[in-house]
């Protein structure tokens, strides 16, 4: 995925989630998004987060275990679209 | 039993949340429509993962829940919210949605927010209160509602501090529909608001809530006989009344109403807010959160005074009228 595209997948994130604190500049592509030490993201935002790979992007997560994989963070997403696309 | 009120707070288009003063100037813009001055609400719900799934109707309502419990400093042992017509932002976004996508990908957090206990539950889950939880979506009339049943509930002996509170959003498309309709083509406009009170059985304030009663009555003759029941009810003569806090919006259909009221107390002060505030359902906690403002201070800002010299602030009336169909009075005060 293109620096721009990222760039396009954070601005989903951040709107679909509403995340009021972050930017797509000051969103780490790198970090975690659950745990403490990353977005703090929850079980709910897992559901908002397979909609915007369904909305924009046209793609199904098939099973947890494969949304574990994914979820990881925003680099992790981009690279699931990228191959899936 | 008396019920005190030990604490109150406000979120209304008239006063600014943050560094709030009696005595700030009052902006009297001349609209139909009026929108909350609104707090940074990081200082309140200081979660951002819950702070930021909340619509704002429910952060002016949590916001200002929580800072009553700040102020009146007790664990309640009831939180009773009230509400015409609830979580309308996230509603709206939910049926947006729905439609948009063909039934299809719908988000789930407007859906979980859009109920009408919304706010009463993240009260709750903030305080980690398990106490009795209940909100009474009633029209015109649901604040009455829940403030009768916060009185009931401190009736109980284990009962002794009920929070009680309401709150409404006006949002686009609802000002847009309500004036499609033409609800305010006789007069009147919109607002929205949030107000929380501490009701206590145990703790004496300045402020008592003496008595509420909601009435339905279409003529307004017998608006007269309702409210002379009532104050008999309550052993208070016309003349005891030093302020009359009256729901007068401007619409000329319901003005008969509050002119009948205003009439039988000669030599009250009387009070208006609505051509500050706009009216919505749960009005009537932002006439009661003035109140107690006005016996707090001893003193009526110039904007709401309509008669009198409000030289006397003991005992005050307030009266609602919900569309010519739901009426409620609420007796508060110093002294009874």
């Amino acid at each position: 995925m293109s620096e721009l595209d990222i760039i396009e997948l954070k601005k989903h994130i951040i709107e679909d989630l509403n995340l009021e604190d972050y930017t797509p500049e000051t969103l780490d592509a790198a970090a975690p998004l659950f745990g403490d030490e990353g977005l703090g993201l929850d079980s709910i935002d897992v559901l908002e987060l397979i909609l915007v790979l369904e909305k924009y992007y046209g793609l199904r997560v098939a099973s947890p275990e494969e949304g574990k994989k994914i979820f990881q963070t925003v680099q992790t997403i981009a690279d699931y679209i990228a191959a899936n696309r | 039993m008396n019920v005190y009120i030990t604490a109150c707070n406000s979120i209304n288009p008239v006063f600014q949340p943050d560094n709030f003063s009696w005595k700030e100037k009052i902006e009297t813009p001349d609209v139909i429509r009026f929108t909350c001055k609104e707090p940074d609400y990081k200082a309140f719900i200081t979660d951002s993962a819950t702070r930021r799934r909340m619509s704002r109707a429910v952060k002016m309502g949590v916001a200002a829940a929580l800072q009553c419990l700040a102020d009146a400093e007790v664990t309640p042992d009831a939180i009773i919210t009230a509400t015409g017509l609830g979580c309308l932002g996230d509603t709206e976004k939910f049926l947006k949605t729905l439609i948009e996508n063909g039934e299809d990908l719908l988000n789930p957090t407007p859906f979980i927010q859009s109920t009408f206990n919304t706010v009463g539950a993240q009260v709750a889950i903030a305080q980690k209160n398990t106490c009795y939880n209940t909100t009474y979506v009633h029209r015109g009339i649901a604040f009455e509602n829940a403030l009768t049943d916060a009185i009931l509930q401190l009736g109980e002996s284990a009962v002794k501090n009920v929070l009680t509170g309401a709150y409404e959003e006006l949002t686009d498309t609802s000002f847009d529909v309500q004036r499609r309709l033409g609800m305010f083509r006789r007069g009147g406009r919109a607002g929205e608001g949030s107000a929380f009170f501490m009701l206590s059985s145990e703790t004496e304030s300045f402020c008592r809530l003496k008595a509420v009663n909601v009435a339905f009555c279409q003529e307004k003759s017998e608006i007269r006989e309702k409210l002379l029941a009532f104050l008999c009810q309550n052993d208070i003569n016309p003349d005891d009344i030093d302020i009359f806090i009256s729901g007068e919006s401007g619409n000329t259909d319901e003005q008969p109403f509050y002119d009948t009221v205003e009439n039988a107390f000669p030599s009250a002060s009387t009070v208006h807010y609505k051509h500050l505030s706009g009216d919505y359902q749960t009005v009537s906690s932002f006439a009661l959160w003035l109140a107690v403002k006005i016996i707090e201070n001893q003193a009526v800002p110039a904007h709401f005074l309509k008669t009198g010299k409000a030289e006397k602030m003991d005992k005050i009336l307030i009266y609602n009228n919900f569309r010519n169909i739901n009426h409620s009075f609420i007796l508060c005060g110093r002294q009874f």
